[in-house]
């Protein structure tokens, strides 16, 4: 089938475009560590390029290799210590990223349903991403330890992914609301000639026609769930995910600069499993002959 | 005279009723069999397949509609508007930008509500023959949904309508067949051209077999041709079913061309000046080039001219 050899013939292109980016990544690194001032560049007393010696920029092979050794003599090694982190955290990105597809979505429908909602919510929508997250990092935990859901405790990791949904709802929200908002004049007017519901214009209508801005902004809440997260994890002290693994790492930076940059690889690998939870969803949800142009 | 040069003619080249006079006797004689003979007056219109209801398709009695009532851009875009058509009937509505011709379909089709005078539809009021689904409407532009096949926009009204998937497909298909269109139920609207996009807009309306069309300058973006082609092809949809339409146009030989009578109206307010009769009986090839053709673009001509402020109404 000559379909078939096309979509083949694109992903094989997919791939090595990807593997490509991966290596002129590493090249860059390597590149500027072969080339740049061990104490980094200066300019009337401002630093404008990083210093390149190893304490600062190890070895792509030296960090790689650190995945496989001891985290501690005698310990885990680093690969699979990571590991742990990102699934632990990973589990707070899912279910604040789960909430705050819904919260977003739900607000985005109640401002398109009502426009006093739009006039009256929009503008707290906006200002909530104002507040600074380490402000309201320690606020969120503290209500966290007053609250139980049924006869379980609230968990650590419950705040963090509160802290994920507070970044994640924002994009979802605006970005769905536009998309809802987008459908020509005429064909709201059809739907009405039909008699048609305002749910049915919601299902039939709306939402397919918000696909387009739907897609690139869970593809932005995805990210920022994932920041949101770690930085969550950070700022109210939870045990357990990258977040801290980072901050621990970094302690040690100075006598094993490798290590740290382990720990960020595991972040970089949760970024990459949302985006590609949210490539599955849009592949699924569009018909297939579009997929590819959008 | 000789009749051959006359009717080579563009219509604007016959103005002279003299002239119109002598073409007429000759192209009635110059029937061809092409289009379904359509029904002359309403009343003895009898659809097969649905129960013949009493009264007009569509009758409005004293309709205005001001738009921004009481603010500084208060428009009046209809006043006093007596208007019946009847069943199976094809009326036209044409008239300068600001007529109000849109707004008076619009108002039939329940989207936007009469100031006032009544609006009533088969009987009902315009809302509750909105409900009923009760007429089938298309647009200048095609209005389909572009992530939906071409039978999946034409299935759309019967989908609202809770019909069976079988019975969607069906009615989709036979649609598709009568626009002339079967072959392309798989693709997608941005595949097709302007005139096919159009097409399929038209199959949507009348999938619901709707009693009533309501089209706004449905071929106001195509080509010459394609829109010949497509008048022919809705006048032969119409005669079939027996379906009653109302039509907005711009252009003059369309408006006389499709219809049973020609509404004319103005501007400032919106309001009808002159209903024109036009009786072309069955559409030929040789009925753009016939006498009463052009008589009938004449007449709406002059009746528009009437209408503009350049001219003494």
């Amino acid at each position: 089938m000559p379909g078939l050899g096309r979509g083949w013939r694109r992903r094989a292109r997919v791939a090595v475009g990807t593997l490509g980016a991966v290596l002129l990544g590493g090249l860059l690194w390597e590149g500027y560590k072969a080339v740049g001032d061990p104490d980094g560049s200066t300019l009337f007393g401002v630093r404008l390029l990083p210093r390149a010696d190893d304490a600062a920029m190890p070895h792509l092979g030296e960090i790689l290799g650190r995945l496989t050794e001891p985290e501690l003599a005698g310990g885990e090694p680093v690969g699979l210590v990571v590991l742990r982190a990102a699934g632990f955290t990973l589990r707070a990105v899912a279910v604040g990223f789960a909430v705050a597809v819904l919260v977003g979505g739900l607000l985005a429908v109640l401002m398109q349903r009502f426009r006093v909602a739009e006039r009256g919510l929009l503008p707290y929508v906006v200002l909530s991403q104002t507040v600074p997250l380490i402000a309201l990092a320690p606020v969120i935990a503290g209500w966290g330890g007053q609250l139980s859901i049924g006869s379980r405790p609230w968990q650590p990791w419950m705040s963090v992914a509160v802290i994920a949904t507070y970044l994640a709802f924002f994009p979802i929200a605006v970005g769905l609301l536009r998309g809802l908002q987008s459908p020509a004049p005429i064909a709201e007017e059809l739907m009405r000639s039909y008699a048609a519901t305002w749910w049915h214009t919601l299902l039939k209508l709306r939402l397919p026609a918000a696909r387009p801005y739907l897609f690139p902004a869970l593809r932005l809440a995805g990210a920022a769930a994932v920041v949101g997260a770690v930085v969550g994890e950070i700022s109210t002290g939870t045990r357990g995910g990258i977040g801290r693994l980072v901050v621990e790492y970094a302690r040690e930076a100075t006598t094993d600069p490798a290590k740290v940059y382990a720990a960020l690889l595991g972040a970089a690998l949760l970024g990459l499993v949302v985006a590609g939870a949210v490539g599955l969803a849009e592949l699924l949800l569009t018909p297939g002959r579009r997929a590819s142009t959008r | 005279m000789e009749t051959g040069a006359v009717t080579d003619r563009t219509p604007d080249a016959v103005t002279d009723p003299v002239q119109v006079e002598a073409v007429v006797d000759r192209a009635a004689g110059a029937v061809v069999d092409r289009v379904t003979p359509r029904r002359g007056r309403p009343a003895q219109v009898g659809r097969p397949g649905r129960p013949v209801e009493p009264g007009p398709a569509v009758e409005l009695t004293g309709v205005t509609k001001v738009f921004n009532p009481g603010r500084p851009d208060e428009v009046t875009a209809l006043r006093g508007v007596d208007l019946t058509v009847g069943r199976g009937e094809f009326v036209s509505l044409i008239g300068p930008s600001g007529c109000g011709k849109s707004t008076l379909l619009r108002l039939v089709a329940d989207l936007v509500p009469a100031t006032g005078g009544t609006v009533r539809v088969a009987d009902r009021s315009a809302r509750q023959a909105r409900r009923e689904l009760a007429y089938g409407i298309a647009f200048q532009q095609a209005g389909l949904l572009d992530w939906r096949t071409v039978t999946r926009n034409v299935e759309l009204p019967l989908e609202l309508r809770g019909l069976s998937r079988r019975d969607r497909r069906t009615k989709a298909r036979e649609m598709l067949d009568l626009v002339g269109l079967a072959d392309f139920a798989g693709h997608y609207p941005d595949q097709l051209s302007g005139g096919m996009q159009q097409r399929v807009a038209i199959a949507r309306a009348l999938a619901v077999d709707p009693p009533l069309l309501l089209m706004d300058e449905p071929f106001g973006a195509l080509d010459e041709m394609t829109r010949e082609r497509l008048q022919d092809e809705l006048l032969r949809i119409c005669a079939g079913k027996g379906t009653s339409t109302v039509f907005v146009t711009h252009s003059i030989p369309e408006a006389v061309y499709l219809s049973d009578r020609v509404v004319v109206m103005s501007a400032r307010p919106g309001r009808i000046v002159e209903i024109v009769d036009v009786a072309l009986g069955e559409r030929t090839e040789a009925t753009r080039q016939s006498n009463a053709f052009f008589a009938g673009i004449t007449r709406v001509r002059q009746a528009l001219r009437g209408t503009s402020p350049e001219a003494p109404a």
